[in-house]
């Protein structure tokens, strides 16, 4: 049975294109009934208090889904989420106060404001990792909040606003429990919907290749900011929408309920012990410690203050400690394959594939250059890394790229790949329309045509293999399915068709330089820049990887390799460029340059000429 | 003139108050590398601890300070060795939720105990004022200042000519390397966030004099804590130092010449810039050594 642990299920073979048939699957009326009881148990019981407790549970879960869309799929841990919520809030009532504008209407309104400020201060915080990002979600909140407090004309400061009473639909405002209940019921389902969406999308995929690892997922052309820009702009949207709501539900609105850093670290804590960037998570989360809490606080009163905080933070310590990977993370295969016994469940199959690749056509004829590198220069500090190197790789070729270590061949592959940007000359390459283009940026080359693997390996290690190798394969591809059957035909090429279930941190050493390969040749390139990728095998393996360069080349992709075994690349290369020190100091046919006295000096030694007998 | 003269003097004897509460987060910061975000509570601890030992046995807050910092300094070990030493190789969002968890539990538990009321620890005189020429100054404030130099001075010798020291300034440089060289790595960190909640201890009991004590008030603090370690440096207590008057400066001087509310904005707002400019600070040791 398939399971791919991270991403989540397959698709079964006989729904596909019948979402209908999906309902008959375990996993999926189990869910429906478990949620719809959200909606039962209070119209059965029929008191308000649990009117009040379940429509809590529907708000707060609304909020720890949306909120994990940011903090679990992408990864960037938002402290100051509340801002968000405080802007759809007062949107809403101040919309209402002033204009008379339905909540219906001016929640969108709030949602594209929330939306556009928060991409405005997420874009430069980007870059911030842990608890910086964190750090900066909550001084943003601050500033939020005390500007919002300041600007009292406006916004009513410290002492709030009363949300004006005017009872109906149009309003949202009810004499009655249940139709809060219905609407809280609503915003729940539509998180929950967004979220399975995003989960089961390329874009899903996207979020956790950047989370897992953001250089391999620049490496495999996806744009890492704008991929974090639209998480956090549907995270800010949904919360502001549920912020207008909840705002007609309490009837009044000031800045410290509104702009909460607690509040804003309770929902980041349900998606926690519920389990961070799983789909389920989140309302996992809040189904465990909401009903605890406000039954705690219903019994005991006002002789309880404090009890449902210390009960939030001791239950997240204990979960921290215990149990970091959440209820979801934790327990949720054992569920799964337990569900999956019941009637319904179809078993999953990979479809049957062939080790056959792609052959890569462009417009390029043969022998002409498509990577054009001239006069590049790069410095660190003093040292010139890179100093003044002009390269060109032409179609259908296999480049070798020799030289001593610390030669500079890993930054000018660096450069090659928009990794480093040169501080003087050009890098050009021919995309396969037959354009001459400058890209800029990992992912701008990635669309010209470039794969680029890395020195020291870097898979998305909790991720298994095939996943691994359809992160580069949606990068041609469009839908899951597409992807799906590329990763299974390049996993057949490079040997790892058996292992394709496997988590990738538990690959050998081979095993990891060959998923490299994979995920890149899923791109389909049409040029492929290889980083000592037979470094530390054994000779089988360094034949086999011989092959598969030279099998890659009849395919129609243009290959540069970076090695130090020389015999494997003077078998392999039809040209070889030798550098050292940041310069190319020779070039030309493998059998010349080995002969070349400078080369000799600074890299081969003399005793490699006499070894060879030269 | 006078005016300014007073609003400048104001602001330093904030900034050695900050100091006090920074120092001991700059240290776990840039030692553990983990934003303790329960630091604000440590702080609401201690000075709840000089509450009842001046209420109940009579002391002066600053003899309280004794029992305090070391009865801190024994939390800190806890919380470290319990706490964040099972998490040292978790991911740091794991670790973040840890502290956090921890500042919620502590500042509830507060809440369940001691109730929402604020209370006062006895004055004795410490909230009086003496001048300095046309400047007023309070003993409080000029006690925590003194204590703050002494105080940063005095970490940086333990830091620099003891062997701990060292070893400690090791670990934050490398924490891969300083176990091949027979530093005991769990016990460098214990000792970090023990000296790093001390110091809280040593604040709580100078600052408890001039706050009421209520279990939120770690929140007051734990913010600007944070704006002074990023501004300064993690791990440099000059930076805290450094951080702790320029913050205290500005307070002072945006109280008075922007507006009273928007102070905070204003050092928020240099906080932002900080990270998305220099996010090791001032006297950071340049960027990917965070």
């Amino acid at each position: 049975m398939n399971q791919d642990i991270v991403i989540g299920r397959g698709v079964s073979a006989s729904t596909r294109g019948n979402p209908l048939r999906a309902l008959v699957e375990p996993r999926v009326y189990l869910s429906l009934a478990a949620i719809l009881l959200l909606l039962a148990i209070p119209v059965g019981v029929d008191s308000a208090f649990v009117y009040h407790v379940f429509v809590t549970i529907c708000l707060y879960g609304a909020l720890a889904t949306a909120w994990n869309i940011v903090g679990g799929y992408a990864g960037q841990l938002s402290l100051g989420h509340a801002t968000f919520y405080g802007i759809g809030g007062y949107t809403s009532v101040l919309l209402l106060d002033h204009y008379q504008i339905s909540p219906w209407v001016s929640m969108w309104i709030g949602a594209a404001l929330a939306a556009a400020v928060g991409v405005a201060i997420s874009y430069p915080c980007l870059r911030l990792r842990g608890p910086f990002f964190a750090l900066g979600s909550i001084a943003f909140l601050e500033v939020f909040r005390l500007l919002v407090t300041h600007e009292s004309d406006l916004t009513g400061g410290a002492s709030g606003l009363i949300v004006p009473l005017k009872i109906g639909w149009k309003w949202m405002i009810f004499r009655e429990k249940y139709p809060y209940l219905l609407i809280a019921f609503g915003f729940l389902s539509v998180t929950l919907l967004v979220s399975l969406a995003i989960r089961k999308s390329r874009f899903g995929y996207h979020l956790v290749a950047v989370r897992e690892r953001e250089d391999a997922a620049m490496a495999a052309g996806i744009n890492t900011v704008k991929v974090k820009l639209l998480a956090v702009l549907i995270s800010a949207a949904l919360t502001a929408m549920v912020g207008s709501f909840h705002a007609m539900y309490t009837t009044f609105i000031d800045p410290p309920t509104m702009f909460s850093l607690e509040f804003s670290v309770q929902i980041a804590m349900f998606a926690l012990i519920g389990g961070l960037g799983t789909f389920a998570g989140p309302l996992a989360g809040t189904l465990l410690v909401v009903p605890i809490t406000e039954l705690a606080r219903g019994w005991l009163g006002g002789a309880a203050g404090g009890l449902h905080g210390f009960v939030y933070g001791a239950v997240l310590l204990l979960i921290v400690l215990m149990l970091p990977a959440g209820i979801v993370g934790r327990f949720g295969g054992a569920l799964a394959r337990l569900v999956s016994r019941l009637p319904g469940a179809r078993p999953t199959e990979d479809p049957e594939v062939t080790a056959e690749l792609t052959p890569v056509v462009t417009a390029a004829a043969a022998g002409q250059p498509v990577l054009v590198a001239k006069n590049i220069v790069k410095r660190f500090g003093g040292l010139a890394a890179t100093d003044n190197v002009s390269l060109e790789l032409r179609k259908g070729e296999i480049l070798g790229l020799i030289g001593p270590n610390g030669a500079g061949k890993t930054t000018v592959f660096n450069l090659l790949s928009g990794f480093l940007t040169p501080d003087s000359g050009t890098v050009e390459v021919v995309n396969e329309s037959g354009q001459t283009v400058s890209p800029k940026a990992p992912h701008g080359f990635a669309h010209a045509g470039i794969g680029r693997t890395f020195q020291i390996v870097k898979p998305f290690g909790k991720l298994t293999v095939l996943e691994n190798i359809m992160i580069g394969a949606l990068h041609k591809c469009r839908t899951i399915s597409e992807a799906r059957c590329k990763a299974l035909r390049v996993a057949r090429h490079v040997r790892l068709y058996d292992d394709r279930h496997t988590i990738a941190s538990n690959l050998t050493v081979s095993g990891l330089k060959r998923l490299e390969v994979a995920r890149i040749l899923a791109m389909e390139p049409q040029i492929l820049l290889l980083d000592e990728v037979m470094a530390g095998q054994n000779q089988t393996d360094v034949n086999l990887a011989v092959e598969m360069i030279r099998n890659i080349r009849d395919k129609g992709v243009s290959v540069i390799a970076i090695e130090h075994n020389m015999h494997a690349i003077m078998k392999v290369s039809d040209r070889v460029v030798v550098f050292n020190s940041g310069r190319v100091i020779a070039e030309g046919a493998p059998e010349d340059v080995v002969q070349d006295p400078a080369v000799i000096e600074a890299y081969l030694g003399e005793e490699y000429m006499h070894a060879q007998a030269i | 003139m006078d005016v300014f003269l007073q609003i400048v003097v104001n602001g330093l004897l904030l900034g050695g108050m900050y100091v006090l509460v920074s120092v001991g987060l700059t240290l776990i910061f840039g030692v553990i590398r983990v934003a303790n975000f329960a630091h604000g509570e440590l702080l609401m601890v201690g000075m709840y601890a000089v509450y009842l030992l001046s209420k109940y046995l009579g002391l002066h807050p600053y003899v309280a300070a004794g029992p305090v910092v070391i009865f801190l300094f024994i939390i800190g070990v806890a919380i470290q060795r319990f706490i964040m030493q099972p998490l040292m190789n978790a991911d740091p969002e794991i670790q973040i939720f840890a502290t956090v968890g921890l500042s919620t539990a502590l500042m509830n538990l507060a809440l369940l105990v001691f109730g929402a009321d604020m209370v006062s620890v006895q004055a004795t005189g410490l909230r009086e004022r003496f001048h300095i020429g046309s400047v007023r100054l309070i003993y409080a404030n000029m006690v925590m200042f003194l204590t703050a130099v002494t105080l940063v001075v005095g970490l940086d010798l333990f830091l620099t000519r003891t062997y701990m020291g060292r070893a400690i300034r090791a670990t934050s440089q490398n924490r891969l390397a300083a176990p091949l060289m027979g530093i005991n790595v769990k016990k460098v960190y214990v000792l970090t966030f023990g000296i790093g909640a001390g110091c809280v201890g040593l604040a709580a009991a100078l600052v408890a004099p001039t706050y009421p004590v209520f279990p939120t008030i770690g929140t007051y603090f734990v913010l600007t804590a944070f704006v002074i370690v990023v501004l300064g440096g993690m791990g440099s207590l000059y930076g805290a130092f450094a951080g702790s008057m320029i913050i205290g400066l500005i307070d002072s001087l945006s109280g008075f010449y922007i507006a009273p509310d928007l102070r905070e904005v204003v050092y928020f707002l240099i906080f932002i810039i900080i990270l998305i400019v220099r996010p090791t600070g001032l006297f950071g040791l340049g960027r990917g050594s965070e």
